[in-house]
This record gives C-alpha cells, sequence and structure tokens, in this order.
C-alpha cells in the first residue's frame, strides 16, 4: 500500500531506527511499511496515524477509486 | 535546496545497513570456526584410525593453517564487533533485544557446535555430513535432547513474545505456511519414489532439515527484502 511515512519521517529528521522506536517495532517493519512491502495492521496504523497527528487516510493510500465515482 | 524525497535516506540509515551486514559477517565468521574446527577433528581422527606416529611437518603445516584461519575469523569478529559498537547506531528497543538473543544463542550454539565438531559427532562411519544419524555418547545425546527440546523452545517462546514485531510475525507465519506444504507434499513424493525403487528409503532427518531451511530461507527474504 502506498504511503507518506517516508516523507512524513524526513520531515522529522528521524532515521528508520527512530520511527522505530517511536512505534516500538524494528527498522525492517518500518522499512517494510514505507516500501509497501508489508501493509501495517489496523492497531499499528492507527498509532502512526497518532504519532504523525494525521488521519490514516492521509498517511495511507490504498488507491480504490470507487468512493470518488459515488 | 535538497528534495524531501533524497532526505528520506539518512545518514543513520545508511550506517544501520553497515551495521547490518558486519552483523552477516560476524555470523559467518563464526560457522567458519566451527567447520574448520570439525575439519581439524575430522583430520586428526583420520590420523588416528590409519595408526599413523607423530605429527610430520605436513600435519604441523596443515593444522597450522586450519588454526591460522580460525584466528584470523576470530579476529574478525571482534574487529567487526569493535566497529558496529563504535558507530554509536541507534537501534529500536525490540532490535537491542533482539541483538542481544541474537549473541546468547549464537554462543550457545557455537558451543553446541564446537563439541560436535571436535567430539567427531558430525561423522558417522567416515561419512561426513551434517545429516549423520550416527551413534553419539548418551550425555552427549541427552546435553543435545535438553538444549532442543527444554532450553530452544523456552528462547522461542520468550522471541515470540518480546522481540518479534508484527512484520516479522508475519514472516514467521509465511515461511512457516510454505515449508509446512514443501514437506506434506515431499515426504510422500519421496516414500512413492522409494516403492518405486528410483529413491532411497525415506529419511526424517534431512526431510527435517528441507522443512526447517525452506521456513528459514522465506522468513528472511519476508522481513529483510
Amino acid at each position: 500500500m502506498k504511503n507518506q511515512l517516508k516523507v512524513l519521517r524526513a520531515m522529522r529528521s528521524w532515521s528508520q531506527a527512530d520511527l522505530g522506536e517511536h512505534l516500538d517495532v524494528s527498522r525492517q517493519a518500518v522499512n517494510a511499511i514505507e516500501t509497501g512491502k508489508y501493509d501495517p495492521s489496523l492497531p499499528l496504523a492507527f498509532k502512526i496515524s497518532r504519532l504523525f497527528a494525521l488521519p490514516i487516510e492521509e498517511i495511507f493510500d490504498d488507491e480504490f477509486e470507487g468512493a470518488h465515482n459515488d | 535546496m535538497t528534495n524531501l524525497k533524497e532526505r528520506t535516506m539518512t545518514d543513520a540509515d545508511n550506517m544501520a545497513n553497515n551495521n547490518g551486514l558486519r552483523r552477516l559477517w560476524m555470523m559467518f565468521s563464526g560457522i567458519g570456526i566451527i567447520m574448520i574446527s570439525g575439519a581439524i577433528s575430522g583430520y586428526l581422527s583420520q590420523r588416528d584410525a590409519q595408526g599413523d606416529g607423530p605429527l610430520t611437518t605436513l600435519d604441523v603445516s596443515i593444522l597450522g593453517l586450519f588454526a591460522a584461519v580460525i584466528l584470523v575469523l576470530a579476529f574478525a569478529i571482534w574487529r567487526l564487533f569493535q566497529q558496529t559498537k563504535q558507530s554509536g547506531e541507534r537501534v529500536p528497543r525490540r532490535e537491542r533485544l533482539n541483538n542481544r538473543i541474537i549473541w546468547g544463542c549464537g554462543i550457545f550454539g557455537g558451543i553446541i557446535g564446537l563439541t560436535l565438531a571436535l567430539t567427531g559427532n558430525m561423522e558417522a562411519a567416515n561419512e561426513p555430513s551434517p545429516f549423520a544419524s550416527g551413534p553419539m555418547s548418551p550425555m552427549l545425546a541427552l546435553i543435545l535432547a535438553v538444549a532442543i527440546g527444554v532450553v530452544l523452545p523456552a528462547i522461542t517462546f520468550y522471541w515470540h513474545k518480546h522481540v518479534v514485531d508484527e512484520q516479522e510475525d508475519a514472516a514467521y507465519r509465511a515461511g512457516a505456511l510454505i515449508a509446512i506444504y514443501a514437506f506434506w507434499f515431499g515426504a510422500p513424493v519421496w516414500w512413492f519414489l522409494w516403492r518405486g525403487g528410483i529413491l532411497p528409503q525415506p529419511d526424517g532427518v534431512p526431510l527435517y532439515f528441507m522443512t526447517a531451511f525452506i521456513a528459514l530461507i522465506v522468513w528472511f527474504w519476508k522481513k529483510y527484502r
């Protein structure tokens, strides 16, 4: 899933390890989420959302177009 | 002005990658020490079996070469460890715990591996093989059984409860799923081919190693790709 994690992290000058520390996950997990190789669970997505004070849908993009056609 | 996207890979991320490589080399060096120790043990056992006398100059040269390689690998581990320590890399809590457990297990596994290599138990009937199923002393068998059957499950339970995060958990599950399917399909295939006289009788040891190896490879790929 595409996301803004890398950009949000860079805006705070955080390394992957810094973000991993904040989320209590490994650097590999941060890297896998950033590169779209792993989709976080709902609890972790909420944790990310709270950390950056942004709604989940502003951080993650599931590329679903259906909602725009309604 | 630096583009945001260009800044996303920080120096700290690069440092972490370098330290990851260093840890990998430390692991390979440790395995190398165990394998060369096994080679020394095998060489001496072969001399004993042939009833050779005192060590010749050639024997001393060969054993000296093995010992020198062990020393070089031991020095490499020490040096890489120092470099990792001096890098001042920030490591998340789970990874710190992970690294401590890996070091503990590495030392524990190294002691077991060295014991097996030096007592010649990795060889059965002069047939060097990691799949050897030759006899070993009851004491060594008991020690290994307790290590694998009691110590390892306790460490594994702690590992999954306190160290593994959800991404690694998913990697483990993918590895376990593919490995169990490989076992479910691989074992009967071998069994049928044995009944057809094409392969030797099925053996649980290579099947065990195949299952573990597949789980490990998939876990590694899913976690680090």
